[in-house]
């Protein structure tokens, strides 16, 4: 189910209602296994299987991986549980991608292929869970963890439904330790995560679906060409519509696990005031950036093996980055932009070790910063590398043709919203949220508390899955 | 591995010596290919208890002045024409009502055709699938191919919209199709509590909505268009009327009228003559070929263009003349149909903004379409 939902309501009150009677801490853990697996077969009840199986066999994995006296007997276990994740998700997620791009080969090859037709389904979450198992193994494999001391902790891990769909990616040893003691949310730690659960609906529901994500879709979905002020405009508004979307549902999920008391990890840090490509990447999906250094980039070699090495190792991780995020190539290129910005900037940072920028220049700097991430989110949200070239022909003022696409009114909430936006991250560049809630005035954050909910309920959201789910 | 591994991806730009407050805390960015610690997520320091308190009063004074508004206007709570809602209706053809009659067609077939008046007239409802806005053809193809399905099938024809299959809410049959047991679960919530209180919650009256209708200044090249008002109201099992409002408020129902003016001049939007014809010859033929299989199946189905006035029948007639859409409708695919214009009973109707009947006569109207469909074409 989704967290902009009747049923997420009443299904979340259900669920602290249990949290909080007087029953024993394995049995509230059961309650919130099962409510876990409930709120993942609410979207389809077969595909509870794909988790258990991913749970199982890292369980089975990391043990082994424990008992294992020979270090060939611990790469055996550690790939058992890489080959059977990636396994599951490469068929049910690249399948298909894999399956057309052999048919185009052997036709271009001038082999008439045709493959039989299949339709598979894409679990939701799959990529989100099949990471936060493999880093449970991976870490034990690396001897950075112990494993969890039993079942039903490792299965809540996985399962937990806060992060279970969309993130944040956890690793084992941010939340396995939260499970060994009985925790009950304080009144402040409900308060404070409802609060955010408002904040997160807010961006979702009021931002992403009711304002920005129609200007994006009136551009790139219909059959019209772009001019300059219309490409930007749908282009700006998806760069605020991503945000809100993404950081809504990290945020609405930190507060839904703080309601319950447990604690998750920042996801997203104001990421559109980043100064550069490794801020932003420090800024943006916090939690899937450091997964793919930990588990991809370091592992390639990192920096460890002189500059060459490390270009290739930047590279890959990006490619194999923007590839995670949806089985077609416009996604590998826009992780591909990103490892290109990454490796200049390398460069750059090398040629001027001594420039500190001044305010000016930072300001100046960030949004070129920005404007260069609005260039790669053109081939995240184009379907085709057609329409992408269009809408970046659009940008540069390249299409003759265009005739204007877009009304006042959508102009406007793209320079109100995105405008907001952007102007916020700045402000909160070197700041948390906690810490200006703190210095507010306590009738300030009563009234904006109150607009944000209003917002909510007025804006009327029809339930649209989060961009996520789909990856 | 340890903290010399630091590469591009962790390059810091803001040392954590210069964040501004007591709640700076690392992330996993800041701690590269170490196990990663239990995250600290501080409760900033607040009167908490009271501005949740205050935090709701407020909400509830807010939403009950925006509550209030809208009664005002003259809305009353009622049930949302939903993908869910449709939904329901879908299934019962699959779940034990593979016999019934089935409605299709767009908004006229839906305000129109009052299943009450059928009902006491029949002895029992028929299945309203009908949805505005949308060409039927996608959900005849859809029963045609359902073995569930073996009743009759009543066919709207709205010329501007069965001619060009135009599709504004065609998602509905896909969400059928793959709507998630939560989704079931939200829709039956939503029916029997939201729905139920609020008049606010009706898409015409959501924040966007009313925000992008407020007079903003025209784009030079992009002119404003007003969106589709409210126009009707409708019951759990889809029974639909027209919104009182329409029939009573002369304003509103020139706002209503403003709307449907909008189609009537030419724009750049608009399919150049060559391609609106083919368009009509397309759909026709699609029509010839659902309703083979259909007949295949012996599956009655029969077509009807329910009444329009005014305006909106002369931009018809100009776009869609008669011979060479219903007429070849009808000779392409050798099913019956009622034209309103065709029978006495059908006329004298009045439509407050040309397209829709009121709900007098759209009782009037459903009464004598029974009629002649049972004397005509399906006898009891």
């Amino acid at each position: 189910m989704v967290f902009n939902s009747l049923t997420f309501v009443v299904f979340f009150a259900c669920v602290l209602l249990l949290h909080n009677l007087p029953l024993g801490w394995t049995t509230r853990k059961v309650n919130l296994l099962i409510a876990s697996y409930l709120f993942y077969a609410a979207w389809n009840p077969p595909f509870v299987i794909l988790l258990w199986v991913s749970t199982v066999i890292d369980w089975y994995a990391a043990q082994g991986l424990v008992k294992a006296q020979r270090q060939s007997a611990r790469h055996a276990w550690m790939l058992l549980s890489v080959v059977a994740n990636l396994g599951m998700l490469g068929y049910f997620k690249y399948g298909q991608f894999l399956l057309d791009n052999f048919t185009a080969l052997m036709n271009a090859l001038g082999v008439a292929y045709q493959p039989a037709h299949y339709d598979i389904v894409l679990p939701v979450g799959i990529s989100f869970y099949t990471f936060a198992t493999m880093s449970y193994t991976l870490d034990v494999y690396l001897r950075r963890a112990a494993p969890a001391r039993n079942l039903l902790d490792y299965a809540l891990f996985v399962t937990f439904f806060p992060h279970l769909v969309a993130g944040p990616i956890m690793r084992p040893t941010e939340l396995v330790p939260q499970f060994a003691e009985p925790r009950r949310a304080t009144a402040d730690q409900l308060r404070f995560g409802l609060a955010l659960m408002t904040l997160g609906l807010f961006n979702k529901v009021v931002l992403a679906d009711s304002f920005l994500s129609t200007v994006a879709e009136k551009v790139y979905d219909a059959d019209k060409i772009p001019g300059a002020l219309d490409a930007w405009a749908a282009t700006l508004a998806f760069s605020g519509q991503i945000f809100c979307d993404f950081a809504g549902y990290s945020t609405t999920a930190i507060g839904a696990a703080l309601c319950l008391g447990f604690a998750m990890p920042d996801n997203f840090r104001f990421p559109y005031a980043a100064v550069g490509f490794s801020d932003f990447w420090r800024r943006w999906h916090i939690t899937l950036s450091s997964w793919l250094r930990d588990y991809l980039y370091i592992p390639l070699g990192g920096n460890r093996h002189g500059e060459r090495r490390t270009y290739a190792a930047l590279m890959t991780t990006m490619l194999l980055g923007g590839l995670w995020h949806g089985a077609n190539w416009t996604f590998v290129a826009w992780g591909g932009l990103h490892g290109f910005y990454l490796g200049v900037e390398r460069a750059l940072r090398a040629r001027f070790a001594n420039y500190t920028p001044g305010p000016f220049a930072l300001l100046l700097l960030g949004l070129l910063t920005y404007a260069l991430v609005n260039l790669t989110w053109v081939f995240f949200r184009a379907k085709t590398f057609g329409k992408a070239w269009l809408v970046l022909n659009g940008m540069a003022g390249m299409n003759a043709s265009a005739k204007p696409i877009l009304t006042t009114f959508y102009l406007v909430c793209v320079a109100v919203i995105v405008g907001g936006i952007v102007g916020t991250h700045w402000y909160m560049r070197t700041r948390t949220l906690e810490s200006v809630i703190a210095r507010a005035h306590p009738a300030a954050l009563t009234c904006v508390w109150a607009l944000l909910a209003f917002a909510i309920v007025i804006a009327q959201g029809s339930g649209n899955a989060f961009i996520y789910f789909q990856f | 591995m340890t903290h010399t591994e630091s590469t591009a991806l962790e390059l810091r730009d803001v040392p954590a010596s210069l964040l501004h407050d007591g709640y700076a805390r690392e992330t996993a960015a800041d701690r590269p290919g170490v196990a990663q610690p239990v995250p600290q997520r501080p409760v900033p320091n607040q009167p908490w208890n009271r501005i949740l308190i205050g935090a709701v009063v407020l909400f509830a004074l807010l939403l009950g002045g925006w509550e209030w508004y809208w009664r005002a206007f003259g809305a009353t709570p009622g049930i949302r024409n939903s993908e869910g809602l449709w939904a329901i209706q879908r299934r019962r053809l699959d779940a034990g009502e593979g016999d019934a009659t089935v409605l299709l067609g767009a908004s006229r077939v839906y305000f129109d055709v009052q299943l009450p008046v059928w009902e006491k007239l029949a002895g029992k409802r028929p299945i309203q699938l009908a949805i505005e806005g949308t060409s039927p053809l996608g959900f005849l193809e859809d029963i045609a191919a359902d073995p569930n399905f073996h009743g009759r099938v009543i066919v709207g024809v709205a010329p501007q919209i069965f001619f060009t299959g135009f599709t504004y809410r065609g998602r509905v049959l896909k969400y059928s199709k793959t709507e998630s047991p939560s989704q079931r679960i939200g829709q039956w919530l939503s029916m029997r509590t939201i729905e139920r209180a609020f008049a606010f919650y009706d898409p015409d009256f959501a924040l966007a909505t009313v925000l992008k209708r407020q007079p903003w200044p025209d784009r030079p090249g992009r002119p404003a268009q007003m969106d589709v008002r409210k126009l009707a109201v409708t019951e759990s099992d889809r029974a639909t009327h027209i919104w009182s409002k329409v029939e009573n408020d002369p304003a509103y129902r020139e706002i209503a009228r403003n709307v449907w003016r909008q189609e009537f001049v030419p724009s750049d939007d608009d399919p150049p003559p060559a391609k609106l014809e083919q368009m009509i010859t397309d759909e026709i033929a699609r029509a010839a070929k659902v309703v083979a299989t259909l007949r295949s199946r012996n599956i009655p189905v029969l077509f009807v263009r329910p009444p329009s006035s005014g305006p909106f029948l002369e931009y018809e007639n100009t776009l869609w003349p008669r011979a060479k859409t219903w007429d070849a409708l009808l000779a392409a695919t050798g099913a019956p149909g009622i034209h309103f214009e065709d029978y006495p009973e059908m006329q004298g109707m009045e439509l407050p903004e040309w397209s829709h009947l009121t709900r007098a006569d759209a009782e009037r109207f459903t009464e004598a379409l029974y009629r002649i469909v049972t004397r005509d074409f399906w006898p009891q």
